[in-house]
């Protein structure tokens, strides 16, 4: 399973281009692959036969398994366990192939019945000690063929033990035979769910999954502090309003504050690095690029953040753009894992359904993300030689929330000032 | 062998050494005629006479003033300090002058001196005469800390402190003094940093000390009947030096650590091994450290509550029973 872009962890095998036997050739599509970001065609990496197919379509699996075998011609065929898959677990041949033919045990129709009542077996993740976790590296075996005798149906060490000495097949260690009984009654009693009623119950999809979890763990991670100041947009309008109607007509699509909004912001980044970094364990990583992450809606059913790379020199129609080239690709579930990694700062657009202020969360590991919300006619007091006068004004909150551990209020204030000062006052004209 | 109790054995081992040495003398409160308040020196002042075990006014740091003076001067002299609260008062001679002496003279004064003391709760004494201060001692560089957890160590390790060359701090359990089990009427001298195993098991390491060791025994007892957990229990007898080696070979083979000692929870003893264990054998653990202490509290005289706030065997059951 190839990686595909930061944070992806698995993915699902879609479509296979190819049956077991077929003769492939390097580069030609092999398989389709789903992440919860984009789904990929992935190519053929070597000339040769297909000789073994250990993920099938519908499958998932982690990063870094075997999804099949390719044989080079001059090879023999390496990989005996993967053509019997879903007998792997109970039969695989003592500390051989096992991690090729476990990854293909779990898959997700047949879960429930593989794991014995026994969540906690079939999660790789979930609380293994260290012991624990030094076997199971040290002997190159899979974590979901173990079964947990623990607390909890925790996998212990004994139980990697028993495992190892029972060739692979788990034995309940003896010592902790009466506890194993335990388990099930607090684990069902201690944790009480509210009943769920599946006709209006809506599972959350791998998108949104992956989306509320690494916002977890953004809060978590991060102190976010909200800061926002209030701009006034007469100068972008001005160039807009002149601009706009052969721009639309030359391009296709309509020129919006966003891009201008994004040019301030890389203009006052040269002033506030900091902004542009990311935390790496006691001290912040400075980026010498400046890539900017647009949050993108997928029309409700998910939001996707791919990036414009090396914004720091773009001008504003470069930049809008960049923004049209991945919103499209975007909406149309085309971006690859290129288009949405690499980002080091980020931008959330709210404006178009006209909210007011908005708190975003940080896409980690970076330190700081902007929200562009409405822009609104309002009568504003203009300030000149010739005295105060109200005049009509379009105007916006940019509202940027930064983690406190990079930096203070006083520097990210210091940054939106310069951005609405850059909004306010630059010749826009000459930045097109 | 004859069974000696827990005060016996530290009348045998002193007058072993006083018989053998007679630079070895006694001095401490009521020590003398009427043989200890907790009458574990009885019959040395008949045996050895008012010179060799005196019996002082009541202030202890004239005791330890004293005993250092005569450890300086040639002697190898034994002092008493009733209760181990009181030294609260004797902190400055101890720290700063015994315990520093060898390293500030470039080592050409020694120390030989064993200064004992009535440690630990369990009987009703109230909150500062029942503390458990060996991790404030264990905390002091340049001084050895024993605290035994029966007769046949109590004459043992105190006959090698009695030897050592160095300043002992010698920790009685005061709940113990009536604690018999067999001991050899011979010479015995125990080794000073030598862990004792009085169990051996595969699933859990049981560090205790003092009267922690026959309360984790028995809890052991109990683990192995009621849940078939099989309880190794180390009795590390001395913290200074610590056996380290004998601790780490333990949690290696079972994978889990609990730690029983009578100290409160900040900064007992009890965290000293967890964090050396925590960094030698992270891969190893099999499950959290945990420690059984008393609450960081002054420990209460009423009886319920002294129970109550001590770690008992119920406790020691019930927290390796729940144990990840």
């Amino acid at each position: 399973m190839p990686q595909m872009g930061e944070s992806v962890n698995e993915g699902t095998v879609a479509a296979w281009y190819k049956k077991v036997g077929d003769q492939v050739k390097k580069d030609e599509t092999l398989v389709d692959i789903e992440t919860d970001k984009a789904a990929i065609e992935v190519p053929a990496p070597a000339d040769g036969v297909l000789s073994a197919i250990n993920l099938q379509e519908g499958e998932e699996g982690e990063v870094g398994v075997v999804i099949c075998v390719i044989t080079v011609e001059g090879e023999e065929a390496a990989a005996a366990p993967a053509e019997e898959p879903k007998a792997a677990p109970a039969e695989a041949a003592p500390d051989e192939e096992a991690p090729a033919s476990a990854a293909a045990a779990p898959a997700p129709a047949a879960s429930e019945a593989d794991t014995s009542g026994n969540p906690l077996a079939a999660q790789p993740g979930s609380k293994l000690s260290p012991a624990v976790r030094r076997l199971v590296a040290e002997n190159g075996l899979n974590i979901s063929s173990i079964s947990g005798t623990g607390k909890g149906g925790r996998i212990t060490r004994n139980d990697v033990v028993a495992f190892i000495d029972g060739g692979g097949a788990s034995a309940p260690a003896p010592a902790a035979a009466p506890a194993a009984a335990a388990p099930a009654l607090p684990a069902a009693s201690s944790s009480p769910t509210p009943a769920v009623d599946s006709r209006s119950f809506v599972p959350f999809d791998k998108i949104r999954k992956m989306t509320g979890d690494h916002m977890v763990m953004s809060k978590a991670t991060s102190p976010h502090v909200l800061q926002t100041v209030e701009v006034d947009y007469h100068a972008v309008d001005a160039v807009r309003k002149k601009l706009s109607p052969q721009w639309k007509a030359d391009k296709g699509y309509s020129l919006t504050y966003l891009p201008f909004i994004s040019r301030a912001i890389t203009m006052a980044i040269k002033e506030f690095p900091h902004v542009n970094s990311s935390v790496v364990g006691d001290g912040i990583q400075i980026h010498s690029l400046v890539n900017l992450g647009i949050a993108v809606d997928l029309n409700f059913e998910g939001l996707v953040v791919p990036v414009i790379k090396d914004c720091a020199n773009k001008s504003v129609g470069q930049i809008a753009e960049g923004i049209k080239t991945v919103a499209t690709k975007a909406k149309a579930r085309k971006l690859t894992p290129d288009d949405m990694s690499g980002a080091t700062y980020t931008l959330s657009n709210s404006g178009p359904f006209g909210t007011m202020m908005t708190a975003s969360i940080i896409s980690q590991p970076q330190v700081a993300i902007m929200s562009t919300d409405g822009i609104k006619k309002r009568p504003v007091v203009i300030e000149s030689e010739h005295g105060d006068t109200i005049g009509i004004r379009p105007v916006g909150i940019l509202a940027q929330s930064f983690d406190h551990r990079a930096f203070d209020g006083a520097y990210s204030a210091a940054f939106l000032n310069h951005v609405r000062q850059l909004i306010e006052q630059t010749d826009w004209a000459s930045q097109i | 062998m004859a069974k000696l109790s827990y005060r016996e054995a530290v009348a045998a081992a002193m007058a072993q050494e006083m018989r053998l040495d007679d630079r070895v003398i006694f001095l401490g409160e009521d020590v003398g005629a009427a043989g200890g308040v907790f009458k574990a020196t009885l019959g040395l002042f008949d045996e050895f006479g008012p010179t060799r075990v005196r019996d002082t006014p009541i202030s202890e740091q004239a005791i330890l003033g004293a005993t250092m003076g005569a450890a300086m001067t040639g002697l190898r002299p034994i002092a008493e300090i009733m209760f181990s609260d009181f030294f609260g008062v004797c902190w400055d001679t101890v720290v700063n002058e015994i315990a520093k002496a060898r390293y500030m003279t470039n080592g050409d004064h020694e120390t030989p001196l064993v200064i004992r003391s009535a440690n630990g709760g369990g009987a009703r004494f109230g909150a500062q005469h029942s503390q458990s201060i060996e991790n404030w001692a264990m905390a002091v560089p340049g001084i050895k800390v024993v605290a035994p957890s029966n007769a046949y160590d109590v004459k043992g390790l105190l006959a090698a402190s009695i030897r050592d060359p160095d300043p002992v701090l010698f920790f009685e359990q005061k709940a113990m003094y009536g604690n018999k089990c067999e001991v050899p009427e011979g010479e015995l001298v125990i080794p000073l940093g030598e862990a004792a195993t009085p169990r051996e098991g595969t699933d859990v390491t049981i560090v205790a000390l003092a009267n922690m060791v026959p309360k984790s025994l028995k809890a052991a007892e109990i683990l192995e009947k009621e849940h078939g957990i099989l309880c190794e229990v180390v009795d590390p007898r001395t913290l200074v030096p610590l056996d380290t080696k004998t601790i780490l070979a333990s949690v290696e083979k079972t994978g889990r650590l609990v730690t029983v000692e009578e100290n409160p929870r900040l900064c007992g003893w009890g965290a000293e091994i967890a964090s050396i264990v925590g960094e030698e054998l992270f891969w190893n653990l099999d499950a959290p450290i945990t420690r059984i202490t008393t609450p960081h509290i002054p420990l209460p005289s009423v009886d319920v509550l002294e129970d109550l706030v001590i770690p008992s065997v119920e406790r020691i059951v019930d927290t390796i029973s729940k144990m990840d």
